[in-house]
C-alpha cells in the first residue's frame, strides 16, 4: 500500500510541477493588453536629468532590465530594432535599469525582467509584456496603434 | 555610430566570463532526478520517523539528501561553473553543442544554489530532529525548483536574486 501511495505522490508532484511550468511558459513574452488606463510621462521615465527620456510620437517601448538579467540583451536588440532613436521618431525604445530605480519597479509592479510596457503617443500604457517579447504579437500591436494614430490624423 | 555608443552606455555590464545558461539547467536535471529518488526512498514510513537519532541519520533517503546538500554547498561556495556538474557539462556536454546565443551572469544561479542549500539543509535538520515528512517536504520543494529550471528554464532562485538586489537587500 505504501508503495502505491509513494508512486502516486511522486507522479502527482511531477504532473503539477509540469502544469505550472507550462502555464508559466505560455504567458512568457505574451503581449497582454492593459485595460486600466495608466498614463506615463517622459518625466516618469527619466533616470538622468541630463538626458531626459523622450517618448515616441506613436509608440514608446519601455523596457525594464536589471544588471544580471540573462534575457535582457536579446530583448534590447529586438526592441531597438523595432524602434528608431532619432528625436521625434514614431517608435522609441527606452531601457531602464531597475537596479538604479527600484521605485519604478514598485510603481509599475515589475516582478520579472525583462518587462516591457507599450505606451501609445499619449503615454497611455496599452500593453505589458513579461519576459522576452514574442515579435509577431508585438509587431501586430505596433501596427494597430500606428493605424489608429494615422486614422485620427486623417479624420482631423 | 552614435546610436551604437548610446546603446553601449545603456547596456548593463555583463561580464565577459559569463556562463553558458545551459550549464545550470543540465545540473538541475541531475539534481531533480536525485531529489525524486530521495522522495521515493523517504515516503514509506515518512509519517513515523525512527525513534533513535542515529537511525534517522542513516536512512538511505537521509544519506542521499546529505549528498545533495553537500553539492548545493559546493555550488553556493564556488559557483555553478566549478560545481562538479558544471565541470562535467564544460568537459563533456558543452563541446558537443553549438555555442550559446547568450551568456549569463553567474551570480543569480549561484544564489539559486544557496536557496537550494537552505531548503534541503532545513529538511535535513528537521528530519534529524524527528519531524515527520521533513525529508519528503524538503526534497519536494527543491525538486519543484530544479525541475522548473531544467525543463522550462525558469530559475526561481535567480528571480529571487534579482528581486533582492533590486530592493537593495543584497548588493
Amino acid at each position: 500500500m505504501d508503495v502505491v501511495w509513494t508512486w502516486a505522490a511522486v507522479g502527482a508532484l511531477v504532473l503539477v510541477t509540469s502544469i505550472g511550468g507550462l502555464l508559466w511558459r505560455r504567458r512568457q513574452g505574451r503581449v497582454v493588453s492593459d485595460r486600466a488606463v495608466h498614463r506615463v510621462s517622459a518625466g516618469d521615465l527619466t533616470v538622468d536629468s541630463a538626458s531626459p527620456a523622450l517618448l515616441g510620437t506613436d509608440v514608446t517601448l519601455v523596457q525594464f532590465s536589471t544588471e544580471f538579467c540573462g534575457q535582457c540583451p536579446a530583448t534590447r536588440r529586438l526592441l531597438s530594432g523595432l524602434a528608431n532613436d532619432e528625436p521625434h521618431s514614431a517608435i522609441r525604445h527606452i531601457d531602464i535599469d531597475l537596479t538604479h530605480r527600484p521605485d519604478l519597479a514598485t510603481k509599475y509592479r515589475v516582478l520579472q525582467t525583462p518587462t516591457t510596457l507599450v505606451l501609445d503617443g499619449e503615454g497611455r500604457v496599452r500593453a505589458r509584456i513579461g519576459g522576452p517579447p514574442r515579435r509577431p504579437e508585438l509587431v501586430d500591436l505596433l501596427e494597430r496603434i500606428q493605424k489608429e494614430n494615422h486614422d485620427r490624423a486623417v479624420s482631423r | 555610430m552614435t546610436v551604437q555608443s548610446a546603446d553601449e552606455s545603456l547596456s548593463p555590464q555583463v561580464p565577459k566570463d559569463g556562463i553558458d545558461p545551459r550549464g545550470p539547467r543540465f545540473g538541475a536535471a541531475i539534481t531533480a532526478t536525485l531529489l525524486l529518488f530521495v522522495i521515493l526512498l523517504a515516503m514509506p514510513g515518512a509519517s513515523r520517523p525512527p525513534v533513535e537519532p542515529w537511525e534517522r541519520a542513516t536512512q538511505p533517503a537521509f544519506l542521499l539528501l546529505t549528498g545533495i546538500v553537500v553539492l548545493f554547498s559546493w555550488g553556493a561556495a564556488a559557483g555553478v561553473a566549478r560545481h562538479p556538474y558544471g565541470v562535467l557539462f564544460g568537459r563533456v556536454i558543452r563541446p558537443r553543442l553549438a555555442p550559446p546565443a547568450e551568456r549569463e551572469d553567474p551570480r543569480p544561479p549561484r544564489f539559486a544554489q544557496l536557496i537550494g542549500l537552505i531548503v534541503t539543509g532545513l529538511g535535513l535538520v528537521l528530519a534529524l530532529a524527528g519531524v515527520p515528512f521533513a525529508l519528503v517536504t524538503g526534497a519536494a520543494l527543491a525538486f519543484v525548483a530544479a525541475f522548473l529550471n531544467s525543463v522550462f528554464g525558469l530559475c526561481i532562485g535567480c528571480q529571487l536574486y534579482l528581486l533582492l538586489v533590486r530592493s537593495r537587500v543584497l548588493t
